[in-house]
Parts: structure tokens; sequence; C-alpha cells
């Protein structure tokens, strides 16, 4: 019995803390000249391409497989970046993301539940700009009065 | 059997949806070109006082997957409502800008309700598919303090 106590305990302990963490890497950008990605503004000079939103929709197939692609990363490489290339876009401002995220019990619920696929989704809105001479990506302008100083 | 071994590769294909507006304000902000309120995802490019914020809800609705009716689009409600509003408050433009359509529909689901409305047509029941919309923008209603 008190074995049993101490097992629930610990797993009450264990599924109260949990945490779902979801990342994206933005491509690397040689010499920054790449395509951007960043959720802060730009002092500029630049020129709006206009606003886009990138969403994919999906279900989750035993609480894990994502069969469509809904996650942060998927929705940047295959659904973004090509849209703001497409743009002629050299990259994204003032970025925003929201990802569904389940909790490792939910999942568990739900792949032991395997008939019920899980709703997911995923988002990113931004606004497209293209650079106009002497302007610099975010970071960099930062990073260089940064050596200046 | 078939049907279920085909889940998975409809599930893992044409499960996006990019949904584009048309484009803001530039910085410097173009005297000639772009719209008369200034409009930016970010901040201001000079001096200015805030007059308010303002969200907008634009509703729409999708029908039969491919033609859609109403205001549920980025450009009615950040550059059409949202700039009137600004305008009606004495303002001069509107800064961070955040907005989000909240069901936009992905190309799966956009032939899955033009074939439901097909064969809902040739069936004789003549009911049409929609799929409810909208457009939420919010921003901060600004008035610059000098001149450009």
């Amino acid at each position: 019995m008190g074995r049993r106590l101490v097992l629930l305990l610990g797993v009450v302990v264990a599924l109260g803390g949990c945490t779902t963490v979801d990342v994206a890497r933005v491509p690397d950008a040689p010499q920054g000249r790449g395509v951007f990605v960043s959720t802060s503004d730009l002092p500029g000079p630049y020129k709006s391409l206009g606003v886009v939103q990138a969403t994919r929709r999906g279900v989750l197939l035993f609480g894990a497989v994502d069969p469509a692609g809904t996650d942060l990363q998927a929705d940047l490489d295959d659904q973004l970046l090509p849209q703001v290339r497409m743009m002629g876009g050299d990259g994204v401002i003032n970025a925003r993301f929201q990802q569904t995220q389940y909790t490792l019990p939910t999942r568990l619920l739900f792949a032991i539940l395997f008939f019920i696929p899980l709703p997911s989704e995923v988002t990113i809105t931004g606004e497209v700009v293209k650079l106009e001479a002497g302007a610099q990506p975010p970071g960099l302008a930062g990073s260089a009065a940064a050596q200046a100083r | 059997m078939r049907l279920l071994l085909l889940l998975p590769l409809v599930l893992a294909t044409g499960c996006g949806a990019t949904v584009r507006g048309s484009p803001l304000s530039s910085r410097p902000p173009e005297p000639q070109a772009g719209p008369a309120i200034y409009l930016s995802t970010g901040s201001a490019p000079r001096p200015y006082r805030t007059l308010g914020f303002a969200q907008v809800t634009g509703y729409g609705v999708t029908v039969a997957g491919f033609s859609d009716v109403g205001e549920a689009g980025l450009d009615g409600t950040i550059r059409g409502t949202l700039s009137q509003v600004a305008a009606t408050m004495g303002g001069d433009g509107i800064i961070n800008i955040e907005f989000i359509d909240e069901n936009p529909p992905t190309e799966v689901e956009r032939v899955s309700d033009l074939s439901e409305t097909v064969s809902s047509a040739f069936s004789g029941k003549g009911q049409v598919k929609t799929r409810n919309r909208s457009v939420v923008v919010t921003g901060e209603v600004i008035q610059f303090l000098s001149a450009p």
C-alpha cells in the first residue's frame, strides 16, 4: 500500500511539472543576406511587401505522430520561407507564432485512445520586407554598434 | 482499409494555408505611395503620442471552398476598417499591428468543401458547404508630434 502511494505520488509529481517545448531554427544567413525571420522591429530603411500568415493544420496520430507537419519548424521551412522568397522579400519582421501544444499525459492518453486523433495547428505571422541600401537585418546592426564601442 | 492507408498521405499533403495582405507603410514612409495612415507591425518612425487602441474583427464565409465572401480579409481589416478607425480617432497611424486569420482553409479543406458541394448538387440536395472565417486585427492608434 505504501509503495503504491509513493508510486502514485511520484507519477503525480512527475506529471504535475510537465512542460512542452517546441523550437524552430531559422536557416543560416551567410553574410547576413539570406532570408531572415525576427520577432523584432527594424529601424530601416526598408520597403514593406505585405503581411503574411502561414498556417499548417492537421492531426496528431497516436498522440505523437504528426504526418501533416504542424510544428513551428515545418511551418517556417515549408510554408513561410517559400512565400517570403516568392514575394521577393529579404525577411520577416515582427513575427508572431503560435503552436498547439499538448502535455505528455495528454499525449499518452491519446496514444491509448489511438482511434481519436488530436487536432494540431501552427501559425506564424509577420511583415515581409525588402531591405534598402544601408539597412541591415535585425541583430547585425546591434553587433556593429557593439563592435564600434 | 485502402482509405485507412490513404489517410496519412492525405494528412501529410496540402495541410498548409498561406494568407497574404498588401504592403503596409515602408520606412521611411514614402510620401506619394502607400496608405495615407501610417501602418506598421513595428514601431513609429518619429515621435508620437498614443491616442488609443483598436481591435477589429472581420467576419466572412468561404463558400464551396473557393469563394471568399465578407470582410474576413487582411486587406479589408487592416487597410480598410482599421485605417478608418484611426482616422476617426484623429490619428495619423497605427503601430504594433498584430493580426490573425483564425480559420484559413487549407488546400485539402478547399478541395473537400468543393467536392462536397458538387456531390450534394448532383445528388439533388443542393447544399453548399460554407466555412466561417474571421480575421482579428489589433493596433495602437497614434498621432505624430512632428511633420515628416
